[in-house]
């Protein structure tokens, strides 16, 4: 049997996060009652004039530097024509042919480098909800500012779809353009698809599956499709290049229509928006805004900071979350055990993506670092350390508010030393079981030093300090 | 040359129905049309850039939000609306 290779491409749409709308100064607020974000710009009255926002520019921008794009020193803006109700000119304004960024790339864990054809801007469609035989129109999201994001056919698998699409929603994040949110619609991706065997270097017909809007779904219409298209070339037939819709009741893709092709859009320049020139200044300037990017980011974790790799990848994720590590890191001696307290209490207490994303913890990264230092200084053991900081999550307070100063100054030698001796003397019963070879003994000992000093020893050294005494 | 193919096609994608009749006529039309735009090629072969004859680039408008209108404004000229939503008929 032939065996068969995925060929892949994803077109995906962004929302940025501007304030106003792509064209004219309506807010691109999510919700809101219908047509409640509207003006005679966006709704595409007759002797309006769009003004292009230029944040807009500025974060396509921003968004073609963090995926190592040429940025276009000249660029136009194009009218692309069909006629469907959520366009209410009957014709979508974006580019086609000089787009603001192109030739960028986005590097898999597995050093596979998926292309990036280009970068361009255009309007958001209207929303429109089918019922009772008619459909309803609410053009709140129509000029809602879109970047596209082509990808080259260089995915060969759905884990590098599903990978792409996770790296390209990370670093739109971090670089602070749009938030992704895939339930909101934030982003969006139309998946081109087609099957070759193995090792033959021509691409097989394409379909197009549109609006994928989560992973989960995404990967299933992947596999369905792919499957549909291998079966098809087994069985002798011929795949039609269309456009298909991912039905997820019965978890199948149906045609929607055949795939129109590019000149039936009939581009032509939008003549009522003049010409893009980015200078170098501008480049620039905006190559100062960009932050570090999270694989780099994660790199340095792992690099500088010795993190393990699974850290530095949570720590990554977000943005709040980066800031607040490398805020609360400051000076301490051991980056991990911050890490710990992040990724181990702070995160069990965020629920969904939402709350990690907000990383919305009582806790201040000033008030974790006081914490961490006391450690760092020998005031407090680890034990004392979570138990406080189970109190700050609950209670926002600062360490110094938590931990009196008979609790810190953790314990000296001598005092230690004498925790022991008279722990030894209160339990000689344990004593000689020890001796007499039972290891477990030991630990009731250690108990009643560790009650004695009200947790301040370090049960290590503890434990040494005994085992040395009663031998001796 | 416009073909009836293209009419036809340019129909379609208009959603336009076109008699036999009418094909004929709009084909000439069309061909008249084209015709006539070609003029300008014909003037001056050597011009390539018209579309910045203002010689205008970045207009641009900042980030501000500016209250949107009145719905009531809005779907003033709609032939039909409900609940606050354009109403169109069904399509595709």
């Amino acid at each position: 049997m032939t065996k068969y290779e995925l060929v892949c491409g994803l077109e995906t749409h962004i929302e940025l996060a501007t304030k106003t709308k792509i064209f004219c100064s309506c807010t691109t607020e999510f919700g809101g009652d219908p047509n409640t974000h509207c003006c005679p710009i966006c709704i595409g009255l007759p002797g309006t004039l769009p003004k292009l926002n230029k944040r807009v520019v500025e974060y396509a921008i921003l968004a073609g530097l963090a995926t190592n794009c040429e940025i276009s020193r000249i660029s136009k803006i194009d009218r692309k024509n069909y006629v469907y109700p959520d366009l209410p000119k009957a014709y979508q304004i974006s580019q086609y042919d000089m787009p603001l960024c192109k030739n960028g790339w986005v590097e898999l864990s597995n050093g596979r480098k998926i292309r990036l054809t280009r970068i361009h801007i255009e309007e958001d469609a209207g929303k429109l909800v089918h019922q009772r035989g008619n459909t309803y129109v609410d053009y709140n999201r129509g000029g809602v500012p879109l970047i596209e994001i082509v990808s080259e056919p260089d995915i060969r698998s759905i884990d590098e779809a599903k990978e792409y699409l996770e790296k390209l929603q990370l670093i739109m994040r971090f670089i602070g353009v749009s938030d992704c949110k895939m339930q909101e619609g934030s982003m969006r991706c139309d998946v081109n698809i087609s099957v070759r065997p193995v090792g033959s270097k021509e691409f097989g017909t394409r379909t197009e599956i549109k609006n994928m809007n989560s992973f989960a779904h995404m990967a299933k219409a992947m596999d369905y499709e792919i499957n549909r298209q291998i079966d098809l070339l087994e069985s002798g037939e011929k795949v039609v290049q269309e456009t298909r819709r991912y039905n997820e009741e019965e978890d199948c893709t149906e045609s929607m229509r055949g795939k129109e092709d590019a000149h039936d859009y009939r581009y032509f320049r939008e003549p009522d928006l003049v010409t893009i020139q980015v200078s170098e200044e501008m480049i620039s300037e905006l190559k100062k805004k960009l932050p570090e990017l999270p694989q780099q980011k994660a790199k340095r974790y792992m690099e500088e900071l010795g993190l393990p790799e699974a850290d530095a990848l949570l720590l990554t994720q977000y943005r709040r979350i980066s800031e607040y590590f490398e805020a609360a890191i400051k000076g301490v001696k051991n980056p991990k055990t911050v890490a710990n307290c992040m990724i181990g209490q702070m995160f069990s207490r965020l629920e969904g993506d939402g709350a990690k994303e907000n990383f919305a913890v009582k806790v201040t990264p000033e008030n974790l670092n006081a914490l961490v230092r006391l450690l760092d200084e020998g005031k407090i053991r680890m034990n004392l350390l979570k138990a406080t900081l189970e109190k700050m999550l609950d209670t926002g307070k600062a360490p110094s508010e938590l931990i009196s100063e008979s609790d810190m100054g953790g314990l000296d030698p001598d005092a230690l030393r004498a925790a022991c001796e008279q722990a030894i003397a209160a339990n000689q019963n344990a004593v000689s079981d020890y001796l007499g070879g039972k290891e477990k003994a030991l630990k009731a000992i250690l108990g009643a030093v560790m009650k004695a000093t009200r947790g301040r020893a370090d049960a290590i050294e503890a434990e040494k300090l005994l085992v040395q005494l009663i031998k001796k | 040359m416009v073909t009836h193919e293209d009419i036809l096609n340019i129909a379609n994608l208009a959603k336009l129905s076109v008699s036999p009749e009418e094909l004929d006529e709009l084909t000439k039309d069309m061909n008249e049309i084209i015709g006539f735009a070609n003029t300008i090629n014909d003037a001056c072969p050597q011009a390539t850039d018209f579309d910045n004859i203002n010689g205008l680039s970045n207009a641009f408008r900042e980030d501000i939000v500016v209250p949107s209108y009145d719905r009531e404004e809005i779907l003033k000229n709609a032939e039909s609306q409900d609940e606050g939503y354009f109403l169109v008929k069904k399509r595709m």
